[in-house]
């Protein structure tokens, strides 16, 4: 309140427009107009406190759920005007960007990498359809927090071995892990529907209350895939908030020295081995959330998706975005949300055949392709390179 | 002969040589001495191609060995015993040599004759684990597998570091009698300066990276400035 | 005659040990990379997968089965030279994800390409031996002419790189670069060439893994078809040490009979996790390699 008091003036002003922008959105009462007026409100408030100086040193929390907020406003504000396949395509990034965001983790904190995140994004989404099945009662937030414990639990149990050694031993593991995956599906084919995989009971609708929002007068599939785009946009901002915080907090900070220096860390009293294991538990853990989402968002789950393909396609999309970076897990979901598009693009406007042998091939050639370039040439993606040419614009004396 | 001129070698920000220039004459022993971070070390290292110098030049009978890769370097002839000697643990005495004899045109038979000649020990231990030897045999073998390939010119790393003052009065002997045997230029990095000295034809004092002293060994043993300042011998 | 030989505990071990020798073979051609330059090459079952489909090209221009195996062996070579020199080359003493990523990267280009050229669609190689089952007095016995020429063409494999490593000048060289590569360069030893020969030699074991599980009846040549054979060859690798040689043929072996019984008493989908659990268990109780005699692995 201190903080605010100083700005009394500006503040007013502000409170003012709310309020004005309020009473205006609830007397148009369309869909639009609600949601245009609550996006504005909301974006006035959070750039306005997010651009007091003070808040980011003294209370790093509070400007970081601001400045979540913000963006998540804008993002739902903005769903609100896409098509219902760019929403869907959008919810997709969404949960992949938590899954990413999880990977980003691992290696930025340990220096080390996990190559079956695909496969624990696959524990998540089975045990949420799992669950929905045998208790179509439970609230999806309970539903959500049993799937990330089940993921961080298989993490524990293939972590702790692994992350007492030193070199690539948890990569092996878990290359060997996205693997059997499938196969460890069809040994429980009772619970995870064999190859055809599992259908939700119901279908996830708006509740009542958001009625304002979500129905008003288009068809059900639409408003379904809005609501459950803005959620999985809402979740994906929690997690993200959370991992912020993880990451500037004293654990990311003793993570971060293990990376850089691990003799250093132990002098200073870490132990190692319990920071990796947590690293990879925290790192599975948002795997399942990214795939108990997606789960929710296909309104099924097939096992199939949940390929060693999938985690090949996870670890791409983080080091294009930027490994160890929180921006390159945004990146990532951007790019995995669009990457489908661009790539139909590519096959017709470079006239092959879509039903050949190429075009099918695109996307591992792609992405493959980009995973060894930008480890050889911008080893931290997009967010690095952006933020190396950021730094140098800067340093540049002017004229 | 080994002609240094002008060397200088960076890491970084850190400028570890400094316009080093000194000359080691063949059938001699050059001592280099120094004090922990003098660059010694450095020294050989460039020499042998294993570091880049930043200027400077170096030339063994004429030949330019600057820009040479390291084992092109070991081909002309040039012996590095590297420092903590470099011995191949996990192989026997006889592999080490054996890797050593790699390259020289000799026969490797006459070649590990000879050696085991000039250090009865290794022969007696030749299928031993290199691992199992103790300090000095190890030196021995790391001069052993240097010598085995005839080389013209002999660096020398610390070879006394770890050993017994007794050892280390041997070793220097042995390092004398091969240099005047076979004709070789020595370059010996030491830290115990009295003992090399004490072989030493000639001798060279490095200090952060400079030369200080440049001179016959003699010479060197009896500057009161140098012994105190820079070779840490204080009667 | 003898129902000992048709038991089914014979016929497991013995159908154990044919899948065993080429998870050795794909474990040793993985510890001979990681011994010398410390990269874990997960394009190790992509490479000699493409090198077999490069060489088996020769198949339509009517060339014999042993030309394109020796086609597939030179493809694999080049193939391995060019890739130390051109990818593994820049990441010597990079962070140890950089490797991985840029191998994991290659594995993907390499199966997607071989798909895009060959389709994914599985092709039957030819095999020089037939691959029906002997009978004994009746009963189906554990091996074929096949089989036989498998463990045969392996177990022969190996002891050509024991004896290479062990007896010749060039394997005393392999191995001082790969303990010491400075003071290898200070003898004279060109390591360079020698990484370089590294990668050539062990895709070339790797080669003649990938032909004789894709000569395999049920498998067919696939771009995917190492997959799951690289992973078991991981797992037979770590269990052993990654340090040895040794140690991975034993664990590799020893994993395809365990993988047999497992088969055959459970069922198929059982195998690969129980391989994991052995993996997981293996690295709690012995970190360093269970057939290694130290802790000599970097913790």
């Amino acid at each position: 309140m201190k903080l605010l008091a100083a700005r009394r003036v500006p503040s007013a002003i502000a409170l003012a427009l709310v309020v004005t922008i309020v009473v205006l959105a609830t007397a148009s009462s369309t869909r639009v107009g609600v949601a245009l007026s609550v996006a504005i409100d909301l974006a006035i408030a959070c750039a306005f406190i997010v651009s007091v100086p003070e808040l980011k040193t003294r209370h790093p929390v509070v400007a970081r759920a601001l400045l979540t907020l913000l963006g998540l406003d804008v993002a739902i504000f903005l769903t609100f005007f896409f098509s219902s396949s760019t929403n869907f395509n959008l919810a997709t990034g969404a949960a992949m960007s938590i899954v990413l965001l999880g990977l980003s983790f691992l290696t930025g904190a340990s220096g080390q990498i996990s190559l079956g995140n695909g496969a624990f994004m696959g524990v998540g989404a089975f045990t949420m359809a799992i669950w929905a099945n045998h208790h179509a009662t439970t609230p999806i937030v309970f539903s959500l927090l049993i799937a990330i414990a089940s993921g961080a639990l298989v993490g524990l149990l293939l972590g702790l071995p692994a992350t007492r050694l030193r070199g690539p031993y948890l990569a092996g593991m878990t290359l060997a892990f996205a693997v059997a995956f499938t196969f460890i599906l069809s040994s429980f084919s009772s619970w995870t529907g064999g190859d055809s995989g599992l259908q939700l009971p119901t279908a996830w609708i708006a509740p009542r209350w958001l009625d304002g929002f979500y129905h008003a007068g288009t068809s059900p599939l639409t408003t379904t895939t809005l609501y459950i785009t803005d959620v999985a946009i809402v979740v994906a901002g929690v997690a993200f908030f959370f991992m912020a915080n993880l990451f500037a907090s004293r654990t990311g900070r003793s993570m971060r020295l293990i990376r850089d220096n691990d003799v250093a860390a132990e002098l200073v009293g870490i132990s190692l081995p319990r920071a990796r294991v947590v690293a990879f538990i925290v790192s599975s853990a948002y795997a399942a959330l990214g795939g108990a989402l997606l789960t929710v968002i296909d309104n099924s789950v097939s096992p199939s998706t949940y390929s060693f393909a999938l985690s090949v396609t996870i670890l791409s999309l983080i080091v294009i975005g930027g490994i160890g970076t929180i921006s390159g897990a945004l990146i990532g979901g951007v790019v995995y949300a669009f990457s489908t598009s661009v790539i139909s693009w590519i096959t017709t406007h470079t006239g092959l055949n879509p039903q050949g042998n190429v075009a099918s091939q695109l996307n591992g050639i792609i992405f493959g392709g980009l995973l060894i370039l930008t480890m050889l040439f911008a080893p931290f993606g997009i967010a690095g390179a952006v933020r190396h040419f950021w730094h140098r614009m800067r340093s540049r004396p002017p004229g | 002969m080994i002609t240094i001129d002008n060397l200088s070698v960076s890491f970084g920000a850190v400028q570890a040589l400094r316009d080093v220039t000194f000359l080691a004459e063949t059938g001699q022993i050059t001592a280099v001495l120094g004090a922990n971070g003098a660059g010694k070390t450095t020294l050989l290292r460039t020499i042998s191609g294993l570091e880049e110098p930043t200027s400077g030049t170096i030339l063994m009978d004429g030949q330019a060995l600057v820009h040479k890769k390291t084992e092109d370097i070991a081909r002309m002839g040039v012996g590095h015993v590297p420092e903590g000697r470099g011995v191949i643990g996990e192989f026997t005495v006889e592999e080490n040599l054996r890797l050593g004899a790699m390259m020289a045109k000799v026969n490797l038979q006459k070649g590990l004759e000879e050696q085991y000649e000039q250090f009865p020990v290794l022969g007696e231990r030749r299928k031993q684990h290199a691992a199992k030897l103790s300090g000095g045999e190890r030196q021995m073998l790391a001069m052993a597998r240097a010598l085995i390939a005839e080389p013209s010119v002999l660096l020398l790393d610390e070879p006394s570091l770890g050993l017994a003052p007794l050892v280390t009065a041997q070793l220097m002997l042995t390092i004398r009698s091969l240099c005047e045997s076979r004709d070789l230029t020595v370059i010996l990095v030491e830290q115990n300066a009295s003992s090399a000295l004490r072989i030493a034809h000639h001798a060279v004092v490095l200090h952060v990276g400079s030369v200080v002293a440049n001179d016959v060994a003699s010479t060197v043993a009896e500057d009161e400035n140098l012994r105190q300042y820079y070779l840490g011998l204080v009667e | 005659m003898d129902p000992f030989l048709t038991s089914r505990v014979v016929t497991d071990i013995l159908g154990g040990l044919t899948n065993g020798v080429t998870f050795g073979l794909v474990a040793l051609s993985l510890v001979l990379i990681w011994r010398s330059t410390g990269v874990l090459n997960f394009a190790q079952g992509a490479m000699p997968m493409f090198a077999t489909y490069v060489g088996f090209a020769l198949l339509s221009y009517h060339f014999g089965y042993w030309a394109c195996v020796a086609a597939c062996v030179i493809a694999g070579l080049m193939l391995g030279g060019l890739t130390e020199r051109i990818l593994v080359r820049r990441l010597y003493g990079k962070p140890e994800i950089n490797p991985i990523v840029v191998m994991v990267g290659f594995l993907i280009v390499l199966e997607a390409v071989a798909a895009a050229i060959w389709s994914s669609t599985p092709r039957s190689l030819p095999s020089p031996f037939s691959s029906i089952h002997w009978q004994l007095a009746g009963k189906p016995f554990a091996l074929s002419p096949f089989t036989v020429y498998e463990i045969v063409t392996a177990v022969l494999v190996m002891a050509l790189v024991a004896a290479l490593f062990r007896f010749t000048k060039l394997g005393l060289q392999l191995r001082a670069s790969a303990l010491a590569p400075e003071v290898s360069r200070l003898l004279g030893v060109r390591v360079g060439r020698l990484l370089t020969l590294g990668w050539m030699l062990s895709t070339a074991v790797g080669v003649i893994t990938a032909i004789l599980v894709s000569t395999n009846f049920f498998s067919g040549l696939t771009p995917t078809v190492m997959d799951g054979i690289f992973a078991y060859g991981f797992i037979a690798a770590a269990i052993g040490g990654l340090e040895s040689p040794i140690g991975a043929i034993v664990a590799g072996v020893l994993l395809g009979i365990v993988n047999q019984f497992v088969t055959d008493y459970v069922n198929q989908n059982a195998v690969i996790m129980v391989a994991l659990a052995m993996l997981v268990v293996s690295l709690m109780v012995r970190p360093s390699g269970v057939f290694t005699k130290s802790t000599q692995r970097r913790v």
